[in-house]
């Protein structure tokens, strides 16, 4: 897939309004973050300034109290910052986490809304990446970068004050290597930036490799072309490397100029305090002290630069998830469908790729209670009505409504209580069995669970389940068998009881030995509501009240099974063809 | 297609505990880390010497010292200075080449552990797999770091001590006892943090299990509209992995305010004993300035000591999953037969497995054999033993006179394709899908096509064979997909082929087609298609009965619809 196919990226603008929206409903727990961090930063100073006292109580030959008191200082300032250290690692969770399982939580929330095309186009690893490595890396660089910088500005602020209280030409030779550091960081963030951005792509690339490798590997292996799925993953994982390795080439350049500008800086402040002293506008003490400062600086001034790196390194991540939660739900406008509904499709045309029709221009109305069957050959644009006709895929152009709803422009939960579709693909979630019904309609009672699984013909096997309601199906779970999995589905329509039910070839996945007891299920489920029933199997177009033919796109006949057979048409053929094997008796009785 | 390849991936068997894959890191890496540690050591020793260096500058120079004195004293400083930007420069360098080589590494074991030839029975989610092969191999190599800054700060730590000794027995033994003591306390609470990272690991991966779970059940979660019980359930997981997140913190929390504390007094009972030391005049203001600058130096690598034991717990923790994972048994066994004829025969021998109850049949060579069933699950059952996911409770599967489980993997690939309902790995190009390694000529991949009746993908389409087609792309029909796989599985041209429902969601009349273009395709080979689709049927040479999971029938399609039983199977 292309990389325009993946789900956006946040502007700056975007990002900041996403973070901000996180953090401002925990206000106090960020509030109480910085205020232990700055509390912490300046119980760190306390020890240099009693460092610098006892220099000048031995200088000038002072007494063991002197020496005593400035330590007992130290120590207790010692405990202090050991309490806020504890405090404030506690408030920066206590802040961030459940920020960031929010955020994670509204980007998968997004995703699900999404068009369904829209998100296959992406790659479900582009939404796993995003959820997976990208808070990984946003949980790492806040974890580390948040403390660092609180403490490291306190630090610096604290310090250069210590500096100047000192004396203000010791204070002016320290910041004189200011200009060293802003030049270093001149040179690399703007170097960084791009590489942070390939690099999560890079990831989010690897992660659909991964994922889809593991995912296939049964069928891949049965080919014997396991090889090619693992070298699609050495590629992407060897690309994401070499960027990793590229942005940390980078870093320790930055590194190397970072040290340069330390010791520039300390032979600046050593170098003005042998003056000052020779010049006696300044004690030995002053110009030791003014040195340990300098020194103590190196950590929180590389702690800092090394957070406007994790900034862009976690910005990239947050502006990835944060691309996801901005992503207009599009959904807004509603209406009530009324009773005893209409389903009208007027006009509607659909283009997966530009320019490549698979829906011509059509109209089909749905009367309550009809039950309309579509058959045609494979890849007609069958599925796409049923998409279109349910309100999972937007068509390009026309409208769609059930009486006083309109079908495109519905949002999801409420789409849902009156138009079901059961698609083709089939999925047990993993989970209970009852986890897996409780998604159609969360507050149902188990017995109203086995009223709606005897009558899609399932009581018996999950009757035969060794936990019943509680065992647990899907990936890893007690195996299903295709017909049941698809039973399971319709029993989930029942359970959600919509007027307008979209059959998407609900047989299919069966097999032909249990589609006709998938038949009688769905007969079930149908009876009493408004279907379209995307038939393969033309016994359920016989079934039905009327029948379309589509081809390439289009109806091509349309009328009752009986009338479609006489006409001699495509649907002739196609029913000669179904018929032509078996024995006539059979199937008329 | 695939026989030559069998042997190239079986790499080395990998360590089966957390400690032997930690050590094979160490060991492999030993190039990269053999440059950088020596190097970051260098790095760190010069960091140590910073204040010591001050020490002397102010001794020797602010002191009372000539400008020359100045000068040298500088000089050294600089000096110092080079080696501890060039250490770290290209030590971390060396080290970090080192790790993302083992990140690597490690993310590709998990890949080929689950693509191997003979398959891996790992019981896990492929969300979970996804957080194994990059969290968990983010992880392990991390303890090289580890390691190395390990390494380095002790070495900055003795440095220190030899210096204070140098200056004074008393110091040096309060900084020598005082520093591990420190760290021994410091111990106490790795544990927790350990416990508390472990159990924030596997939350944290269940989160991301279910997250893959369901966007893999997308559409049918979007149609039943059950993506907000979903997303409930999503969140309950989400948050417990955010509640383990902060309980690791507070942990780390309780871990750091120690440390700090600690070295904090340490620091004050230095200076309390230094200080009284120089006022006494038993050591000189220089070295009164460098060894409280030292001891505060030292907090550094005391806390990176102190965090040490926790990080490597996390580390451990992860590799005992990769561990884990790597050693999950393999689905195929490796014999040493070969069939020796081509097509072989495919014998199955009063099978019994799941729903088959003492099946047997013989398809042989050159035949279109179908099975036709009142039961699915016999079907699938049948499918499952004949791919190997599922050994049989008693019975054999021959190829010729070989008994599967004893042909070689290659063997085993080359002769025979099982093709279960599932469509899968459908992404690419129509080409790529249809002809992998693309080897096979335009001609080859149209008559592959056309047998499967799946030409108007591409006829109707721009870009002809080049046309894009996705894994769960929307743009492919469940019809379009099935029979694509289809031309997939005759492009093979394995002697043995066996099909289960290739037509299920093909509408009638290309029914037809496909059952003429799978005979055509496979004219000369040995096919099996468990179906009850009269068109195949009609198009087998012989079509097996299936009843209770035992042959109960056997004859052509026309003659069959005499029995009562499979007229009413293969009705529609």
């Amino acid at each position: 897939m292309s990389a325009s196919d993946l789900l956006p990226v946040a502007g700056p603008r975007g990002t900041a309004s996403v973070a901000w929206r996180l953090l401002r409903s925990r206000r106090l727990d960020l509030a109480a973050t910085i205020a232990t961090y700055v509390l912490g930063g300046l119980v760190g100073i306390v020890p240099v300034l009693m460092i610098g006292r006892i220099v000048d109580a031995v200088r000038v030959g002072g007494d063991r109290s002197e020496v005593v008191v400035p330590s007992l200082v130290m120590a207790s300032a010692g405990v202090l910052a050991g309490v806020f250290a504890t405090l404030s690692s506690a408030a920066l969770a206590r802040t961030v986490a459940p920020a960031l399982a929010e955020l994670r939580e509204d980007v998968l929330d997004r995703a699900l809304h999404l068009d369904s095309a829209r998100l296959e186009r992406a790659g479900v690893g582009d939404v796993l990446g995003r959820l997976g490595d990208d808070v990984r890396r946003l949980t790492e660089s806040l974890d580390e970068a948040v403390p660092l910088l609180l403490q490291s500005v306190t630090a610096i602020a604290f310090t250069v004050g210590g500096l100047f209280s000192l004396d203000w030409r010791l204070g002016l030779a320290g910041v004189a290597a200011a200009p060293c550091y802003v030049l270093a960081m001149r040179w690399y963030l703007p170097r960084s930036a791009p590489f942070y951005r390939e690099e999560r792509v890079a990831e989010g690339a690897r992660a659909e490799a991964l994922v889809t490798g593991v995912r296939d590997a049964g069928t891949v292996r049965a080919l014997g072309v396991e090889d090619l799925a693992r070298e699609r993953v050495e590629r992407r994982s060897a690309d994401a490397m070499g960027v990793t390795l590229g942005v940390f080439h980078l870093f320790t350049r930055l590194g190397a100029r970072m040290n340069a500008s330390e010791c520039v800086g300390l032979v600046i402040v050593l170098a003005t305090g042998y003056a000052l002293v020779e010049a006696d506008a300044a004690t030995v003490g002053e110009a030791t002290a003014a040195a340990l400062f300098f020194h103590r600086l190196f950590n929180p001034i590389g702690a800092v630069l090394y957070v406007f790196d994790a900034v862009q390194a976690s910005g990239a991540a947050l502006a990835r998830l944060a691309g996801v939660v901005l992503l207009p739900s599009g959904r807004a406008t509603t209406g009530e469908p009324g009773p005893e509904p209409t389903l009208e499709l007027r006009g509607v045309r659909h283009a997966y790729e530009a320019d490549r029709a698979v829906l011509a221009p059509l109209d089909l109305t749905l009367r309550p209670g009809d039950h309309v069957a579509v058959v045609g050959t494979s890849g007609a644009g069958k599925t796409t009505l049923g998409g279109i006709a349910a309100g999972t895929i937007v068509p390009s152009s026309g409208t769609v409504r059930l009486g006083g709803l309109d079908v495109v422009a519905a949002p999801g939960p409420v789409l849902r209580r009156h138009v079901v579709l059961v698609s083709q693909e089939v999925h047990v979630f993993a989970g209970t069995l009852r986890d897996n019904l409780l998604l159609a309609r969360a507050e149902a009672t188990d017995e109203e669970l086995w009223t709606a699984l005897d009558a899609t013909g399932s009581r018996p096997w999950a009757r035969r389940l060794p936990d019943g309601l509680e065992t647990r199906v899907g990936e890893l779970g007690h195996p299903l068998s295709p017909a049941q999995v698809q039973q399971l589905a319709l029993t989930r329509v029942l359970l959600r009881d919509p007027a307008v039910v979209v059959l998407d070839e609900a047989t299919a996945e069966a097999g032909t030995s249990g589609a006709r007891e998938l038949e009688r299920a769905a007969g079930a489920v149908l009876a009493g509501r408004t279907a379209l029933v995307v038939a393969h199997r033309l016994t359920q177009a016989r079934a039905a009240d009327r029948v379309l033919v589509m081809d390439a796109g289009d109806v091509v006949e349309d009328g009752t099974h009986e009338q479609l057979v006489r006409a001699g048409g495509r649907y002739a053929s196609l029913w000669a063809a179904w018929s032509d094997a078996g024995d006539a008796d059979v199937r008329q009785a | 297609m695939g026989g030559d390849r069998g042997t190239t991936h079986d790499a080395p068997p990998a360590p089966r505990t957390a400690g032997g894959l930690l050590r094979r890191a160490l060991r492999r890496r030993a190039r990269h880390l053999g440059v950088g540690y020596p190097l970051l050591v260098a790095w760190q020793l010069s960091e140590t010497l910073v204040p010591v260096v001050i020490g002397l500058v102010v001794d020797q120079a602010v002191d009372g010292g000539t400008p020359a004195d100045l000068v040298w004293t500088l000089g050294v400083l600089v000096a110092v200075f080079v080696v501890l930007a060039n250490g770290y420069r290209y030590g971390a360098r060396s080290i970090v080449r080192g790790i993302e080589a083992e990140r690597h590494a490690l993310r590709l074991e998990v890949a080929s552990h689950v693509l191997h030839p003979r398959g891996a029975r790992t019981d896990r989610l492929a969300g979970e797999t996804l957080s194994i092969a990059t969290s968990d191999a983010q992880l392990v190599p991390s303890v090289m770091d580890q390691l190395g800054y390990a390494v380095a700060s002790l070495v900055a730590v003795v440095a220190a001590a030899v210096y204070v000794l140098s200056v004074d027995l008393t110091l040096g033994l309060l900084v020598l006892l005082g520093v591990p003591g420190v760290l021994v306390v410091i111990q106490s609470l790795a544990p927790l943090v350990a416990r508390r990272s472990r159990r924030q690991q596997e939350s944290t991966a269940a989160a991301s299990g279910i997250a893959a779970d369901l966007l893999a059940g997308l559409r049918p979660l979007k149609g039943i509209g059950g993506e907000d019980v979903a997303l409930a359930r999503y969140r309950r997981v989400s948050r417990r992995a955010g509640e383990d997140t902060v309980a690791v913190a507070r942990a780390w929390g309780h871990l750091a305010g120690l440390t700090t504390a600690l070295s904090g007094c340490l620091l004050a009972v230095v200076a309390v004993v230094a200080g009284t030391r120089a006022l006494d005049g038993d050591i000189s203001l220089g070295e009164l300035v460098a060894l409280l600058g030292l001891t505060q130096f030292l907090a550094e690598p005391l806390r990176g000591l102190g965090d040490l034991s926790a990080q490597f717990a996390a580390s451990r923790a992860s590799a005992g999953r990769i561990a884990a994972f790597l050693s999950t048994p393999r689905v195929l066994p490796d014999g040493t037969s070969r069939p020796s004829r081509t097509p072989p025969p495919l014998v199955v021998e009063d099978v019994v497995a799941g729903a088959l109850r003492g099946l047997s049949l013989r398809a042989a060579p050159g035949e279109v054999l179908a099975l036709c069933t009142d039961d699915p699950a016999v079907s699938d059952a049948l499918v499952a033993v004949l791919s190997g996911d599922v050994a049989p409770t008693s019975g054999r599967v021959l190829l010729d006179d070989v008994a599967l489980d004893d042909l070689t993997i290659d063997a085993r690939r080359e002769q025979l394709l099982v093709c279960g309902h599932h469509v899968a790995a459908i992404a690419g190009t129509v080409r790529s899908v249809v002809d992998p390694r693309g080897g096979s000529s335009d001609d080859r991949v149209r008559e592959a096509l056309l047998d499967a009746s799946a030409l108007d993908l591409v006829d109707r389409h721009p870009d002809g064979l080049e046309r894009v087609v996705q894994d769960t792309g929307s743009s492919l029909s469940g019809g379009q997909r099935q029979r694509l796989a289809l031309a997939r599985a005759l492009a093979t041209s394995r002697p043995v082929l066996v099909l289960q429902d290739p037509t299920s969601a093909v509408d009638a009349v290309t029914e037809q087609a496909v059952a003429r273009g799978l005979r055509k395709a496979r004219h000369g080979s040995t096919t099996v298609v468990v179906t009850s689709s009269p068109a195949l049927l009609e198009q087998s040479d012989r079509v097996l009965l299936v009843v209770d999971g035992r042959v109960v029938a056997d004859g052509r399609h026309a003659t069959l619809l005499g029995d009562p039983t499979y007229r009413e199977l293969v009705a529609r």
